[in-house]
C-alpha cells in the first residue's frame, strides 16, 4: 500500500462522519436512556426512579414467562423465515432465469409485495373475522365436514400460531423477492454464459454461481430478517387481545416489552431490560451469522472474481 | 438518469406545494385539549361561542393501537403538555392516581349543584387522598336489552317492570337462561356471550383488586366464572364475543351457527352510547333481510353496572389553569351546554355559526345521556317521542338509564382494574373450553399478572 | 435433443406458471377483501365478511370528506415526508456504505460491526425518551424530527454495504482516479449509477416506510395541519364508540394507491439499472 492510497483512506471518515454526526444527534440519547432506564424502577406515572441494580433482570428469569417469550420469539420466526425465504429463492431464480423467460417480471413483483404496503391492524381485523367463531372458515370447514362443529380458533395455540407465521410469510415474502431479484441480477451473465456452454445444469449453476455470489445479500436478509423476527409486534399484538393469547402461545418479547411499558404505571424501567436483553441476544446470534458466514479475506476474493 | 432526476424534483416542489399553508396567528388565549375523540371539539367550540377571547386548539389523537396513551405519557413530562386531556374509563384511573393532574376541587360545589351521578365524581376521584382530578360530561350506566317478541313468547309478557322482576337478580337471570333454552329447543340463548355480563360482576365487587398490595379475588369474581362456566355448559351463550361478528349478528337475529341453523339472542348488555351506536344501528342486518328494531325493551338487569365514558383533566403545570378548569365546568357541570349537548341544540349549522370552519359531519345528535342528574330530570320527558324511543316500543330510553343510573357504584374502580381484568379473559377462556382446569385458570392468570405488576403480592 | 430441451423447458413453464398463479392467489385473496371493504357500510363489515363488493363506496367517501380531514394536504404532507425521507435514507446510507466498503480506514471493522448492532436495537420503545429529547431540542410537532435521524439509518447502511460489495468494481474507480476525479465525484458520476438498482430497492423500501409510519408520527407530530395522509385516515377512529369502518377501509385503500404509483415508477429502474452495468462490465 503506498503513501497516496494511505492517505486516501482517510477520506472514509469523510464519507461517514454524516451518519456519525446524525447518529450522536439522534440515535445515541435514545439508547443511552434505554439502558440507564433498564437498572432503575422508573415508572411513566411517578416523575423519578431509583438505582435497583439488577434487580429487573433478576425478575425477568424469576419466572419463565420472559424465557417462553424469547421461545415463542424465536419459534415464530424460524418458522416463518425458512418458507419465506425459500419461495423468495425459488421465485427470484425462476424471475431471473433467461431459458423460462417469465412474462411480466415486474407485474409478478409488484403483486407480490401487495401484502407489505397494507397497515397490520386491517391485516390482523380482516384474519381475525375469516377465523371467528361465526366467521366463513367455521362456515366452510364445518359444512363440507372437515370439522364436526365450530370451533373457536383463535382460542386455540396451534391455529393462532400458524395463523401468526402465516401473515407474517404472507406480508414479508414480496419484500425479500425484490431483495433477491436486486442480488441476483448484479451477477455478471457471462459467468452463466460460460457455465451453460461448459454444460452445467441450473443446479449446479444456482449452487456454484448464484448462491457464493449472493453471500452479501442473503447475509443481510438473513440478519434483518432475524432482527425484525426478534421484535415482531404488529401482528401477534393485534391479530388477539394484545397479551399473546392463547395461553401465551404469541407473547413475544416485544409484546413483553410493551405490556410493562404500557401497563397502568408504566413500569418503563421494567421494560427497558426486556429490551435490552433482546437486543444482546440478537446481537449475539447476528455477529456468530456474521463470523460463520465471513469470507477468508474479502479483499482477495473479490478480485479476483473480477 | 436525467428522467429520474426530472421526477424526483417535480415530487419534491409538488409535496412543497402541497404542502405549503400558514396559519394566521390569533392574539386570544389558546387553550390546548387532547383527546381521543372527535366528540368533545363539539363543546370546544360552543365554547369558543361563550368565551370569545378563547382560542381552543383541539388535537385529536386515535387510541386504536395505543397512540393516544402512549403520546400522554411521553407529554406529560415535557414543556409540550396539553392544558386539558380526555381519558376514557379503562386509563382515566391511572391519571387520577398519578401527580400530574390538577386538583379540580373548586368545582364541587358546582357538582353538588348540578348533581352529578356519585359514581362519575368518584372515579375522577383519587381514592388515596379524596382529591379530585377528573369530571365527565356523560354518565354511561348499563342496562339490559332484551327482545320483546321473544320475552312474549317464552314469559307471555314483553313489559318492561315484568321482565325486571324475572331477572332483578343473577340467580333469576340464571333461571330465566334455562327456561328459554328449554322453550327454545336450545335455538335461543340468553346472551351472545358470557363477557356481556363480566362487567356486572365485576362491579358488584365487596373489594377491590388490590388491598395494600396485595391481589384479592372477591367471591363476585368466582361467581362470575361460575356462572360463565355454566353458561357455556349448559348452552345459553351463542360462544360469540363481543364486538365479533356473531355478537352483532344476534341483534338483528340473522345468526346461523355453522350448521346453517338459525339461532336468537334474547338479551344484551350494554350502557347508555350502546343503544345509538351499538345496537341500534346493527338491529338493521346489513342485507336488509332482517330487522329488529322497535322489537327491544330495556331494563335494569339483575346487577347495576356502568361501562366507558370520557373524562377531562387538567394538567396540574398547565399556564393557563384556570382557563382550564372554567373549559372542564363548561362541559361537564355547564346545565346550559349539558342540556345542548344531550337534546341535539348542537347541530352543524349552530357550530358553523361560531367557526365556519367546521366539518359537514361536526355534530351532537339527541340522545347521549350526560351526568347532571338535574338536567336528566329536566330533559327525559322530551325523549318520549324520540326515534330511539320507537326503536324500544314507546319505552322511554333516556328514562330506562335513568332508573338504572343512581344504583351504579364505581368506589372500588383503580388504575389497575383494566390490566387485571384483560389478563382475566384468556385463562377463562381457556377454561371455558375445557383446555385448561380451573387452578390452572387461576396461576396462569397470577403469573400473567406479574408481567404489569412486579410489586403485586400475588397468594 | 434440442426439440426434448425446449419441450423440458415448456413443461417446467406451465409448472412455474401454476405455482405463480397459486401464490397469486393467496396473496391477492385478502388485498380483495380489504378493498371490498371499502365498498361496505360499517354495519356491513361489522357482521362479516364477503367477496362481493357492495353499494356504499360513494357514501363511505361522503364519510371520508364529512369530517373536514384536509386529505389534498394531508397528501402532500405525505409526499414530503416521504420523498425528503427516501432522498436522505438513500443517499446518506449509500455515501457511509460507500466509505466502508472502498476505503480501508482505521477502525472500519468496528465501525461496520457497529451499524449491524445499531439495526438490532428495538425501537419502540425508545420512542418515549426519544419524543422527551426531541422536546428538549424544540422539535417536537417538527418534520426534521422525522427525517434528519434517517441520515443515520443503520438498516439501509447494512443494505447498501451488503449491496455494494457485490457491486464495487476497484478497477472503474482507480481509472477515474488517473483521470483526476476527485473522491467525492468518483462516488457522485461513476458510484450512484452504478448502484441505481440497489439505491432503488432501497429507495422503495424507504418510501413504504415513510409513507405507512404512523406511530411515531402521532408521537412526534400534533398540529393537524401537519398530519400525514395515513394519520388522518387513522383519525377516522375517533369516535370511539361508532367506528366507520368502511369510511378507513377506503381510507387505507386511498393512502396505499400512491404508493402503488410510485413503485410502478420506480421499481423499473431496477431492471434498467442491472442492464446499465452489465452493458458497462
Amino acid at each position: 500500500m503506498n503513501q497516496a492510497s494511505l492517505k486516501r483512506n482517510y477520506y472514509g471518515y469523510l464519507f461517514i462522519a454524516p451518519f456519525v454526526i446524525a447518529f450522536l444527534i439522534f440515535g445515541l440519547y435514545p439508547i443511552y436512556n434505554t439502558i440507564a432506564l433498564s437498572f432503575t424502577d422508573a415508572t411513566l406515572m411517578s416523575k423519578t426512579g431509583n438505582f435497583i441494580g439488577l434487580m429487573n433482570f433478576e425478575r425477568l428469569f424469576a419466572d419463565d414467562i420472559f424465557m417462553n417469550a424469547v421461545k415463542n420469539t424465536w419459534l415464530l420466526w424460524i418458522l416463518n423465515f425458512i418458507p419465506q425465504v425459500g419461495i423468495a429463492m425459488l421465485l427470484s431464480v425462476w424471475f431471473t432465469n433467461a431459458r423460462l423467460n417469465i412474462k411480466a417480471v415486474g407485474v409478478w413483483r409488484a403483486l407480490f409485495f401487495l401484502p407489505n404496503l397494507l397497515m397490520p391492524a386491517a391485516v390482523a381485523a380482516l384474519f381475525f373475522s375469516l377465523f371467528s367463531f361465526y366467521g366463513p372458515v367455521n362456515q366452510f370447514l364445518v359444512r363440507s365436514g372437515f370439522l364436526p362443529e365450530a370451533m373457536q380458533f383463535l382460542q386455540d395455540v396451534t391455529v393462532t400460531r400458524s395463523l401468526v407465521i402465516f401473515i407474517q410469510w404472507w406480508m414479508w415474502f414480496g419484500q425479500t423477492i425484490i431483495i433477491l431479484i436486486a442480488g441476483m441480477t448484479s451477477i455478471p451473465l457471462p459467468l452463466y454464459e460460460a457455465a451453460m456452454v461448459d454444460g452445467a445444469t441450473s443446479t449446479q449453476m444456482f449452487n456454484r454461481i448464484t448462491l457464493p455470489l449472493l453471500k452479501p445479500i442473503l447475509i443481510y436478509v438473513f440478519v434483518t430478517s432475524l432482527v425484525g423476527g426478534m421484535q415482531m409486534f404488529d401482528i401477534p399484538f393485534l391479530l388477539t387481545d394484545g397479551r399473546g393469547s392463547p395461553s401465551g402461545s404469541i407473547m413475544t418479547n416485544n409484546i413483553l416489552m410493551y405490556l410493562k411499558f404500557s401497563s397502568s404505571k408504566g413500569h418503563i424501567g421494567a421494560a427497558s431490560s426486556v429490551g435490552v436483553l433482546v437486543f444482546f441476544m440478537t446481537s449475539i446470534c447476528a455477529l456468530a451469522i456474521f463470523y460463520f458466514l465471513r469470507e477468508k479475506d474479502s479483499a482477495t476474493s473479490k478480485s479476483a472474481k473480477r | 438518469m436525467k428522467r429520474l432526476y426530472f421526477v424526483l424534483s417535480v415530487l419534491v416542489a409538488l409535496s412543497m406545494l402541497l404542502s405549503a399553508c400558514g396559519a394566521p396567528a390569533t392574539e386570544k388565549t389558546v387553550l390546548n385539549v387532547w383527546s381521543f375523540t372527535n366528540e368533545i371539539n363539539t363543546m370546544a367550540i360552543a365554547f369558543e361561542g361563550t368565551h370569545p377571547d378563547v382560542d381552543v386548539v383541539y388535537t385529536m389523537i386515535p387510541m386504536t393501537n395505543g397512540e393516544y396513551q402512549t403520546k400522554l405519557k411521553a407529554a406529560i413530562g415535557t414543556a409540550d403538555t396539553p392544558d386539558v386531556i380526555a381519558l376514557e374509563a379503562a386509563f382515566v384511573k391511572e391519571y387520577v392516581e398519578a401527580d400530574f393532574l390538577a386538583d379540580l376541587g373548586e368545582l364541587l360545589p358546582i357538582a353538588e349543584a348540578a348533581k352529578t351521578y356519585p359514581f362519575v365524581t368518584d372515579v375522577g376521584t383519587n381514592a388515596a387522598d379524596g382529591v379530585i382530578k377528573g369530571f365527565a360530561y356523560q354518565a354511561t350506566p348499563g342496562a339490559v336489552f332484551y327482545r320483546r317478541s321473544l320475552a312474549k313468547e317464552y314469559f307471555g309478557t314483553d313489559d318492561p317492570a315484568e321482565i325486571q322482576a324475572l331477572m332483578a337478580d343473577m340467580d333469576k337471570f340464571i333461571e330465566m337462561a334455562a327456561v328459554i333454552k328449554e322453550k327454545s329447543d336450545g335455538n335461543t340463548y340468553m346472551v351472545g356471550s358470557s363477557g356481556d355480563f363480566q362487567n356486572p360482576f365485576f362491579a358488584n365487587r365487596a373489594q377491590p383488586w388490590v388491598v395494600d398490595e396485595t391481589l384479592v379475588v372477591d367471591p363476585m369474581v368466582e361467581k362470575y366464572i361460575e356462572t360463565a362456566k355454566l353458561f357455556r355448559d349448559e348452552g345459553y351463550e351463542a360462544q360469540a364475543q363481543q364486538w365479533q361478528e356473531g355478537w352483532f349478528a344476534g341483534m338483528n337475529d340473522s345468526l346461523v351457527d355453522a350448521n346453517g341453523n338459525s339461532k336468537q339472542v334474547f338479551s344484551y348488555f350494554l350502557p347508555t352510547w350502546g343503544l345509538p351506536y351499538v345496537l341500534a344501528p346493527n338491529a338493521k342486518s346489513a342485507d336488509g333481510a332482517h330487522d329488529t328494531s322497535g322489537d327491544w325493551g330495556v331494563v335494569t338487569g339483575p346487577l347495576p353496572y356502568q361501562w366507558g365514558g370520557t373524562w377531562l383533566g387538567a394538567m396540574a403545570k398547565s399556564p393557563n389553569l384556570e382557563l382550564a378548569k372554567e373549559f372542564i365546568r363548561f362541559c361537564t357541570l355547564d346545565e346550559k351546554n349539558l342540556t345542548n349537548w344531550a337534546t341535539g341544540v348542537y347541530t352543524n349549522d349552530y357550530l358553523k355559526a361560531i367557526d365556519p370552519q367546521v366539518p359537514e359531519d361536526q355534530v351532537q345528535a339527541a340522545g347521549d345521556f350526560v351526568s347532571s342528574q338535574v338536567v336528566v330530570e329536566k330533559i327525559t320527558a322530551s325523549f318520549d317521542d324520540s326515534e330511539l324511543s320507537a326503536f324500544l316500543a314507546g319505552q322511554n330510553s333516556y328514562a330506562g338509564f335513568a332508573a338504572a343510573a343512581p344504583s351504579v357504584n364505581a368506589k372500588l374502580m383503580t388504575g389497575s382494574d383494566d390490566a387485571i381484568q384483560r389478563a382475566l379473559n384468556d385463562p377463562i377462556n381457556q377454561y371455558l373450553n375445557g383446555v385448561i382446569d380451573a387452578d390452572t385458570m387461576w396461576t396462569t392468570w397470577k403469573d400473567a399478572l406479574r408481567v404489569e405488576f412486579p410489586n403485586l403480592v400475588i397468594k | 435433443m434440442f426439440n426434448n430441451y425446449k419441450f423440458n423447458t415448456n413443461l417446467m413453464r406451465v409448472f412455474v406458471y401454476i405455482v405463480l398463479v397459486i401464490i397469486l392467489i393467496v396473496t391477492v385473496v385478502p388485498i380483495w377483501l380489504l378493498i371490498v371493504n371499502a365498498t361496505r357500510s360499517t354495519v356491513e363489515i361489522q357482521q362479516g365478511i364477503s367477496f362481493m363488493p357492495s353499494t356504499h363506496l360513494f357514501e363511505n367517501y361522503g364519510i371520508l370528506l364529512g369530517r373536514g380531514l384536509n386529505l389534498g394536504r394531508g397528501f402532500g404532507n405525505s409526499l414530503f415526508v416521504a420523498v425528503a425521507s427516501t432522498i436522505i435514507t438513500v443517499y446518506f446510507s449509500l455515501l457511509t456504505a460507500y466509505g466502508i466498503v472502498v476505503y480501508n480506514f482505521k477502525g472500519k471493522k468496528l465501525f461496520s460491526n457497529f451499524i449491524v448492532v445499531l439495526v438490532m436495537i428495538p425501537m419502540q420503545l425508545s420512542i418515549i425518551g426519544f419524543y422527551q429529547y426531541m422536546s428538549k431540542l424544540g422539535l417536537t410537532d417538527n418534520y426534521a424530527s422525522l427525517i434528519l435521524p434517517l441520515i443515520a439509518n443503520a438498516g439501509s447502511v447494512f443494505f447498501g454495504k451488503q449491496y455494494l460489495e457485490s457491486v464495487v468494481i476497484n478497477d472503474l474507480i482507480d481509472a477515474a482516479r488517473v483521470d483526476g476525479a476527485s473522491e467525492i465525484g468518483i462516488f457522485h458520476r461513476i458510484m450512484m449509477p452504478l448502484a441505481v438498482p440497489g439505491a432503488m430497492t432501497m429507495g422503495i423500501f424507504a418510501f413504504v416506510a415513510a409513507w405507512n409510519n404512523f406511530f411515531n408520527a402521532f408521537i412526534l407530530i400534533s398540529s393537524i395541519e401537519k398530519y400525514t395522509l395515513p394519520m388522518l385516515v387513522q383519525t377516522l377512529r375517533g369516535d370511539v364508540y361508532r367506528t366507520e369502518f368502511g369510511a378507513i377501509y377506503l381510507g387505507l385503500a386511498v393512502t396505499v394507491v400512491p404508493i402503488i404509483l410510485i413503485y410502478a415508477l420506480f421499481s423499473r429502474y431496477i431492471v434498467s439499472g442491472i442492464a446499465m452495468g452489465s452493458v458497462k462490465e
